[in-house]
């Protein structure tokens, strides 16, 4: 175990967005949720739940995408006898460390003040937290993946929000299949098949250790870490 | 730490040959790398760090074969590197930019870290400005912090990539009596453009250009390169054609050169001792390249 | 004038050649026609493409301009900032070249630069159709929806992705943007306060509605005008085509304000 003096250095590097998206993801929906005049609290409840399937989800995708590429150290880091990729990698605990400790609280909320109980497809209090922890994993799966092979905060943080929003404007032609529902990634509060919710969050749990792996390849070439980055 | 290079290349996108069939030994202690920008220095030192792979030929550091994942982590655990285009962390102060690289460099105990980081420092001459940003730092205060991080675990090879860039005269001469100090029983290789860096520090060197080693051995063995090509002509009209042109002063009837040509470039041309740097010309003209490195045909 | 040429060339340039520029797009074209259901498909789709051509390529280019403008915005993110973390800053700043004439080249470069590959997706697909069904008029209607809808929404939003991060990390703004791509455009004006429907619409909505005729794939859908109950009606006047190009002018409208701001905060930190 590496001293927690370096954890707080990774955390440091892991930069502001990381630190402020979770929490403000979670306040948008509340806001969201407060400004909703339909009638119904199950209409409240889903958009509750949905700052946590969909808002913190996004800003950890964008914050794991935005960690490869732009290190100004990269040079000394490649030399260090630590290797890069348990750098990154590390960053990228943080990151979703931090997501975990916002969306659990925020999820421990809804549960004591019956938020979480007022949505059918809640999933009860523990497998429920899969709620926020597939896609979370899901999307920063991709944006790391995509950050390592891009080396662009720009073009990971870009395909990032492009797959977010087109299963958010096109949520019902993405679950017109069953490959499209299992990599549906807001199965929970707009999912087509309630019946395929267990098997939907296991596959993106799946989909995101294989982007890692596919990452951790990718950064396995140091070389490309300081070739001209794609400015 | 021994450092054997045989048939080294480098290609890069594009077809690019930064270096081409390279072979070189280099001993413990000081050694210089002359060569011009575009030589292949940089690439080389990148290869000898484990960032850069070679696109074909062996590199073996102190035993360590580089074409394999061991041998890289092994030679890196015995590694300081200064690279040319040094960046940090903007916004962590010189104390905490060194406590973390020492971190990376596997000195997890914090009292031996904090004393490391002390002393190093110290010969830096930082440490009153420790717990100053780093993004309010000057050029040559950075270069100081990279001159540091790389000494940081008392390492047994130290290869720096333009290490005075950015240093006043006064941090330039401090900087190389540390890496001399320091050497000792260690390897330092110091990769420079800056000729006299040379002069002052290593007793042996190698000089790169278009890739190629076109020159290895003493210092002295360099300037003798240039014996009885180097030239003094003081002139009012344009400078000499022919030979490279070392320097230009202002003189009473006009200007004096000091050129490197293997004949007199002018009729008055008079014959003068040649220097490290007009070795290092004689060596590079001897080539047929330019300062860029192409070739001049 | 020249200031501004130079500058755009030198951007136009700089960023049309990033391969995530053309990357980004063509991902989400790909990912777009393997999910199904859209036009990039349904298009040489007898059964399923709508039967007009005017309908055909104006909803084409609906979908392509609500999905490709957040990869778009987030692609352009960090155009200004650049220059300072890769230190050209202070040496253009050191040009006699005038700072806001060089922002406005910057930001028309770079955004004709980043908008080139969803220009060539559009009039590649609606190209593609208008030879397919024999219907050379979707060529004009498919250059009357990249003026009206297509490139005033684009200004826009690149105005505020190269300011906005001058102020905000730029991952943040990525989020930011997305939320707010996503609320300002496609929730219901009666479900919350929301900019859909209104003239600072940058999906285009009064255009759609009046200058475009256009109601949905199925001719259902109205885009704009005022909403029984919402708020933010006083946002909403009847559509009309004065209300279109008005809506048009106050997109165009507040990049300029988004870019004298950015210009401001830019100027305030070389000071």
């Amino acid at each position: 175990m590496r001293p927690l003096t370096l954890w707080r250095y990774e955390a440091r590097r892991a930069g502001w967005a990381a630190l402020l998206g979770p929490p403000l993801a979670v306040a948008l929906g509340v806001v969201a949720a407060w400004a909703n005049p339909l009638p119904g609290e199950t209409t409240t409840a889903r958009i509750l739940l949905g700052a946590l399937e969909m808002a913190i989800p996004l800003a950890a995708g964008v914050a794991c995408g935005s960690l490869t590429g732009r290190d100004p150290a990269v040079e000394i880091q490649l030399t260090a006898a630590t290797s890069y990729r348990a750098t990154l990698l590390r960053r990228m605990a943080v990151t979703l460390a931090w997501t975990a400790v916002i969306a659990v609280l925020t999820a421990a909320v809804l549960i004591a003040t019956g938020w979480w109980a007022r949505w059918p497809e809640n999933h009860g209090p523990v497998a429920g937290q899969l709620t926020w922890l597939a896609p979370t994993l899901g999307l920063s799966g991709l944006g790391f993946a995509a950050g390592a092979v891009f080396r662009s905060p720009a073009a990971a943080g870009a395909l990032v929000t492009t797959v977010w929003a087109l299963q958010q404007f096109f949520g019902d032609a993405a679950q017109q299949n069953v490959a499209g529902r299992l990599l549906y990634l807001f199965a929970t509060t707009r999912g087509a098949v309630p019946g395929d919710w267990a098997a939907n969050r296991l596959t993106l749990l799946a989909v995101a250790a294989g982007f890692v792996a596919l990452a951790l390849v990718v950064l396995g070439h140091s070389e490309r870490l300081i070739g001209e980055e794609d400015e | 730490m021994r450092i054997e290079i045989t048939g080294l290349t480098k290609t890069y996108r594009g077809g690019v040959a930064a270096l081409d069939g390279l072979d070189l030994v280099v001993p413990t202690g000081m050694f210089g790398l002359l060569g011009a920008n575009g030589a292949g220095k940089t690439t080389l030192m990148r290869i000898l760090a484990g960032v850069a792979r070679p696109s074909s030929g062996r590199v073996v550091v102190g035993g360590h074969d580089l074409a394999t994942a061991a041998g890289r982590t092994a030679v890196q655990r015995e590694l300081g590197y200064l690279p040319q285009d040094l960046g940090v962390y903007p916004d962590l102060t010189a104390r905490q930019f060194l406590d973390y690289v020492a971190l990376l460099k596997g000195m997890d105990d914090r009292a031996i870290r904090r004393r490391r980081v002390g002393e190093l420092l110290e010969v830096v001459a930082l440490t009153s400005h420790a717990d100053r940003r780093l993004r309010g730092f000057s050029g040559g205060m950075r270069q100081r912090v990279g001159i540091a991080q790389a000494l940081l675990a008392d390492p047994q090879l130290l290869i720096v990539d333009e290490p005075t860039a950015g240093l006043d005269p006064e941090e330039r001469i401090r900087f190389r009596t540390l890496l001399s100090q320091f050497a000792g029983r260690r390897t330092v290789l110091l990769s420079t453009h800056i000729v006299d860096d040379i002069a002052q520090t290593c007793r042996e060197v190698a000089v790169l250009s278009g890739g190629r080693l076109i020159f290895r051995g003493t210092v002295d063995e360099l300037t003798r390169r240039a014996e009885g090509r180097v030239w003094s002509v003081v002139t009012d009209g344009p400078a000499p054609a022919e030979g490279t042109v070392v320097s230009a002063l202002p003189h009473e009837n006009g200007m004096r050169y000091r050129i490197v040509a293997p004949a007199a470039p002018s009729p008055g041309a008079r014959p003068v001792e040649p220097g490290l740097e007009d070795g290092y010309l004689a060596a590079v003209a001897g080539t047929g390249m330019e300062r860029d490195g192409t070739p001049t045909g | 004038m020249n200031t501004v040429g130079a500058s755009f060339r030198y951007e136009f340039r700089m960023q049309v050649r990033k391969r995530s520029v053309w990357i980004v797009p063509a991902l989400s074209l790909v990912l777009f026609v393997l999910i199904g259901g859209s036009l990039l498909r349904d298009l040489f789709d007898p059964a399923s493409r709508p039967p007009e051509a005017r309908d055909a390529v104006v909803g084409l280019a609906l979908q392509i301009h609500a999905l490709l403008t957040i990869g778009f915005g987030c692609l352009l993110a960090d155009r200004l900032i650049r220059d300072d973390r890769l230190r050209v800053a202070p040496i253009l700043d050191a040009t006699p070249a005038r700072p806001g004439a060089r922002l406005a080249g910057k930001y028309l470069g770079a955004t004709a630069a980043t908008a080139l590959p969803i220009v060539v997706a559009y009039f590649g697909f609606a190209g593609a159709y208008a030879v397919h069904t024999s219907a050379p008029e979707a060529f004009g209607w498919a250059l009357a929806a990249l003026g009206v809808v297509i490139v005033p929404g684009l200004l826009f939003v690149a105005a505020f992705a190269l300011t906005v991060p001058l102020v905000v990390p730029a991952p943040l703004f990525r989020v930011l943007f997305v939320g707010y791509w996503l609320w300002g455009n496609a929730v219901a004006p009666d479900v919350m306060p929301t900019f859909s429907r209104t003239v600072i619409h940058p999906l285009g909505g009064y255009p759609l509605d009046v200058l475009l005729d256009f109601h949905g794939i199925d001719g259902e859908d109205v885009w704009a005008g005022p909403v029984p109950g919402a708020t933010l009606n006083f946002l909403r006047p009847d559509p009309t085509p004065a209300a279109a190009w008005l809506s048009i002018g106050v997109l165009v409208v507040l990049a300029a304000v988004a870019l004298a701001g950015g210009h401001a905060v830019r100027a305030r930190r070389i000071r």
